[in-house]
């Protein structure tokens, strides 16, 4: 840390940084506190960008609570978040592990599967709503193939195969994050700690379990984390694959703000749904910065 | 592992991975077949007659054009990653290398802005691009984009930066460069890999956004491909081959760069997260 204080001093560094924190500032800061100033007043569509705009405290948000779509949103998009966090990491360590063992095509292979995580989502869900159509639906020929089914399933028109159907197209573009930031941390384990353990008559579980498993401890974190945030304000894909329905039993928090914002004008409303939102995703990303900066914490002191 | 057992679990690989993009291949097998082929029973798994129809259409008839918001897409994609990477490159190197007054707020501002939920920001940025009168204009998606490529750029390279080493701009010093010519003659030459990762997920955040894209811009002649699409499919709910074609058009860009940047793709996913 003395080579930074001898490069420059304090004007420097606030040069480089201050465009780009003055632009979150206009673009972001301010947006968030006049979102919260929004929330506790009266605006619809004939007052939103002039005019006098009432003060009402909380009771935009005493209103949420009587509402039943807003606790429908709330526990849809907690059900959604845990479900997709848990298939996704399991199918994405499982993968991890796969592409771990050293065989030829280990290498391309786990590059083309990191495909799904950068299609655009609008794209994912249109290609999920074609895969679970009802009668042109490949998903529905596979089951009826099989004699798993005899007629076809509506997926998307049903409040509980349409969350299944959303769950899966979310997992298809998760797994490829798991993936990648597991495979990568299990490559900084060093190979000699398997090898001792073996000789020491460890058992593949044990060493599972012993040695990848708390080894692996600040990367799963981290993934559970991130993936909790990613998940949790999940918009696009469900606007697209069910706009929230069928009569609203698959809107998430983001999705419901959205419907009550910019397709009935309840600009307050929605406001206060999309604080609610704000408010976990701010307690969950405090953790997630806890977890990434103890450790560079650490360096900086050495 | 022998080379029989590399063989076998190479093909099981194969078979689990191609299972697993099974999605996006029935997209394209799709968009290639006519519509009365879509609708046979059983569904052909390769497309019988190839038909590019549903490519075709889009450019000449004038319902909506598919390649106009391509373009549309384009740019605003170009202009918020011009935007990420000429803000960020400097910032990041100002955090890494620096002490100053409000550094670690400042660095705070940009990890909890990288995990805000659009929901928050769009009525009131809506109100501001309406009186900025930037509402209706490929500036307002673009300004809008450009505050996802922001944060993630300087929070990735910002590691990048602290990673080179200081000897470097001491040597740069002794050749008579001040702090601002290091930085742009032999810092960012250096930081390319780094910069190469920032703008290539910013183009990307952009090119898929949809929320800021239609809640923004209202006429249909200027909104991007994503927004383009979400119309499209309520008009023309099932003509799945307009649509799955509509799709492979949005992904062309991504495989493009997937193809040709796909270590830099994987760095940025990987330093990104981890390391916030």
């Amino acid at each position: 840390m003395t080579k930074v204080k001898r490069l420059g001093g304090t004007d420097t560094g606030m040069v480089f940084v201050l465009p780009a924190f003055l632009y979150m500032m206009i673009f972001v800061g301010y947006p968030i506190i006049s979102n919260f100033i929004l929330s506790f007043r009266d605006v619809t569509v004939s007052n939103l960008v002039q005019g006098s705009q009432k003060f009402v405290g909380f009771a935009n948000y005493l209103e949420l609570f009587r509402d039943s779509v807003f606790r429908k949103a709330l526990s849809n998009t907690l059900f959604f978040t845990v479900c997709c966090l848990l298939l996704q990491f399991v199918l994405g360590f499982g993968l991890a592990l796969l592409f771990h063992k050293k065989f030829s095509l280990a290498k391309p292979l786990r590059g083309i599967t990191l495909i799904p995580w950068m299609v655009p989502i609008t794209v994912t869900a249109l290609i999920f709503r074609l895969l679970f159509a009802t009668d042109i639906g490949v998903l529905n020929y596979m089951l009826k193939s099989a004699h798993l089914i005899s007629k076809n399933i509506e997926w998307l028109t049903q409040p509980k195969t349409a969350m299944f159907a959303l769950i899966c197209a979310n997992v298809w573009i998760g797994i490829p994050f798991n993936m990648i930031l597991i495979s990568t941390g299990l490559t900084t384990i060093p190979q000699e700690l398997y090898e001792s353990a073996s000789m020491d008559g460890a058992t593949r579980t044990d060493a599972f379990f012993k040695i990848t498993l708390p080894l692996l401890r600040p990367t799963i974190e981290s993934v559970l984390v991130l993936g909790f945030i990613y998940t949790f304000k999940v918009y696009d894909l469900v606007y697209v694959m069910t706009g929230g329905g069928p009569v609203n039993a698959t809107h998430m928090l983001s999705t419901y703000s959205y419907k009550l914002s910019f397709e009935m004008f309840q600009y307050s409303r929605g406001a206060s749904v999309a604080n609610v939102l704000f408010v976990v995703l701010m307690l969950v990303s405090i953790l997630y910065i806890r977890i990434t900066t103890q450790g560079e914490e650490e360096q900086d002191d050495a | 592992m022998t080379r029989k057992k590399n063989m076998a679990f190479s093909i099981g690989m194969i078979l689990l991975i191609a299972a697993f993009l099974f999605p996006l291949y029935w997209t394209v097998n799709t968009s290639l077949k006519t519509e009365q082929e879509i609708f046979q029973n059983p569904p052909t798994f390769y497309p019988h007659i190839r038909n590019l129809q549903s490519y075709k259409a889009q450019v000449s008839n004038g319902d909506f054009n598919m390649f106009r918001s391509f373009g549309n897409s384009f740019v605003i994609a170009l202009g918020a990653m011009l935007i990420s990477v000429v803000l960020a490159v400097p910032a990041s190197y100002g955090i890494a290398r620096y002490r100053f007054r409000g550094k670690k707020f400042m660095l705070l501002t940009f990890l909890f802005t990288q995990m805000l939920p659009v929901a928050v920001l769009l009525t009131p940025m809506f109100v501001l691009f309406k009186n900025l009168r930037m509402y209706n204009t490929w500036m307002s998606t673009i300004l809008a984009d450009a505050t996802i490529g922001i944060p993630f750029s300087v929070l990735i390279l910002k590691n990048y930066f602290a990673s080179i080493p200081k000897d470097i701009e001491e040597a740069a010093y002794l050749d008579g460069c001040n702090k601002y010519t290091a930085f742009f003659r032999v810092l960012i030459p250096v930081a390319k890999p780094g910069v190469a990762v920032c703008a290539i997920f910013s183009f990307l955040y952009a090119w898929g956004d949809l929320a800021y894209g239609m809640t923004f811009i209202i006429d249909q002649q200027k909104r991007p491909i994503t927004a383009g699409i979400f119309n499209f499919m309520g008009q023309y709910g099932t003509k799945w081959s307009y649509l799955t074609a509509f799709a492979v058009v949005v992904i062309i860009p991504v495989a493009f760069l997937f193809i040709f940047m796909q270590k830099y793709i994987v760095s940025g996913m990987t330093s990104g997260a981890v390391k916030g």
